[in-house]
């Protein structure tokens, strides 16, 4: 039994170190901004090693419809080093934290010519193995709004009515029929104080136009009756 | 007593399936390269059949589409409901009395659906000559007189 945990133990081992040089990264597929707008670009890594004081981000950037990328923004070192001859100049802030593995970058001011595509590659040594993330900028004029929204809002709105009349039809009969009662037993008090059984026929109930508050009524009377 | 019960829940289930693969299969309007629907549009490209969006435009408007949408789907849930409700309503009901509220959700959901069809019929593919209107759309109707007369018999049936 303890040679097959042994066994087991550095079979694992020895599988482990193959997957710990793989480092995952993970940013967004797709943002939508407006023009004129700020967006910020996350990036984060998985890494089955300690974050390394050698860690670096990168960010390349290639326009819709090119084939070539530049690099606007890089992290080593412990320096952040921005965009300062490229399209970016001036627009690229940089909002991580490399010491929670976090690389996102904040570029401000979006324009028509900011459509395209933003890779970010990070490299926390000796883990460097990894696939560089891209994410998909749209830049609108006008935010479109997504296709199943509306549809969701007419079913929400018309479930919510139905929901919202059964729940008020419940409350009104609730309300009415405690309305009565109570006023049933306000006059049931006082015919007992005077004595008299001059009521025989049907009371006025509190609201004639209610059938059932009247039906309720009545049933009252007559257990009225049979107690007496 | 028992035949016809079984005979109104089998009744109910057959309007809740034809509304659900009215609602879901996307086949209102076939051609023989493309099914499409409201939901999204199957092209057949070189021999593969593809999903892709539906077209936006002055001949697909937009808004109708959605009140097309919202519709059907509102049937279906309305069928299940009053599915629910008169099952409930057959151990709760006093004798004698009438099962309303299921025939009441039965006939939102056939007005429902009648809106969903009737839309897409006067405002999609008025004026296209290839094709014509798939399974999708012939069940959305046979649909909505199904729940029709099942909301009528719900209405006119007494409890025993």
């Amino acid at each position: 039994m303890l040679t097959v945990l042994a066994l087991a133990s550095v079979v694992l081992l020895g599988i482990v170190p193959e997957q710990s040089q793989a480092i995952t990264i993970y940013t967004g597929w797709e943002r939508h901004a407006l023009v004129g707008s700020d967006i910020r670009l996350s990036c984060s890594f998985f890494s089955w090693r300690w974050t390394s004081d050698d860690v670096t981000f990168s960010w390349t950037y290639r326009p819709d419809g090119s084939r070539d990328s530049i690099s606007i923004f890089h992290y080593t070192g412990g320096e952040a080093y921005v965009d300062n001859k490229g399209p970016f100049r001036d627009r690229v802030e940089f909002v991580g934290n490399p010491g929670r593995r976090d690389g996102s970058i904040l570029i401000k001011n979006l324009d028509f010519n900011d459509n395209g595509t933003f890779t970010c590659d990070a490299k926390n040594p000796p883990d460097i193995v990894g696939r560089p993330s891209s994410v998909r900028l749209l830049v609108f004029e006008k935010l479109p709004i997504q296709a199943g929204v509306i549809t969701g809002a007419i079913i929400g709105v018309v479930l919510g009515l139905l929901v919202l009349i059964v729940v008020i039809y419940y409350l009104m009969r609730f309300l009415v029929a405690r309305r009565v009662f109570s006023l049933s037993v306000s006059k049931h008090g006082k015919k007992k104080k005077e004595g008299s059984q001059q009521r025989q026929g049907p009371a006025p109930p509190a609201d004639p136009s209610k059938v059932k508050a009247a039906a309720s009524e009545k049933k009252k009377q007559e257990s009225r009756k049979d107690k007496k | 007593m028992l035949a016809i019960l079984g005979g109104i829940f089998v009744l109910h289930i057959a309007a809740i399936i034809l509304l659900l693969v009215a609602t879901i299969d996307n086949a209102w309007w076939v051609t023989d390269t493309m099914s499409t629907d409201i939901w999204g549009r199957w092209m057949k490209m070189g021999g593969v059949w593809n999903f892709t969006d539906l077209p936006t435009g002055s001949h697909y408007p937009q808004d109708y589409l959605q009140a097309v949408q919202a519709t059907s789907v509102l049937a279906c849930i309305f069928s299940f409901i009053a599915l629910f409700v008169f099952i409930i309503q057959l151990f709760t009901l006093p004798k004698g009395q009438k099962f309303i509220i299921s025939g009441a959700l039965q006939l939102l959901a056939c007005l429902f659906i009648m809106i969903a069809a009737s839309i897409y019929t006067d405002r999609f593919h008025i004026n296209e000559t290839d094709g014509s209107y798939g399974h999708s759309f012939i069940l959305a109707w046979i649909a909505f007189g199904l729940t029709f007369f099942s909301a009528i018999i719900y209405i006119v049936l007494r409890k025993k």
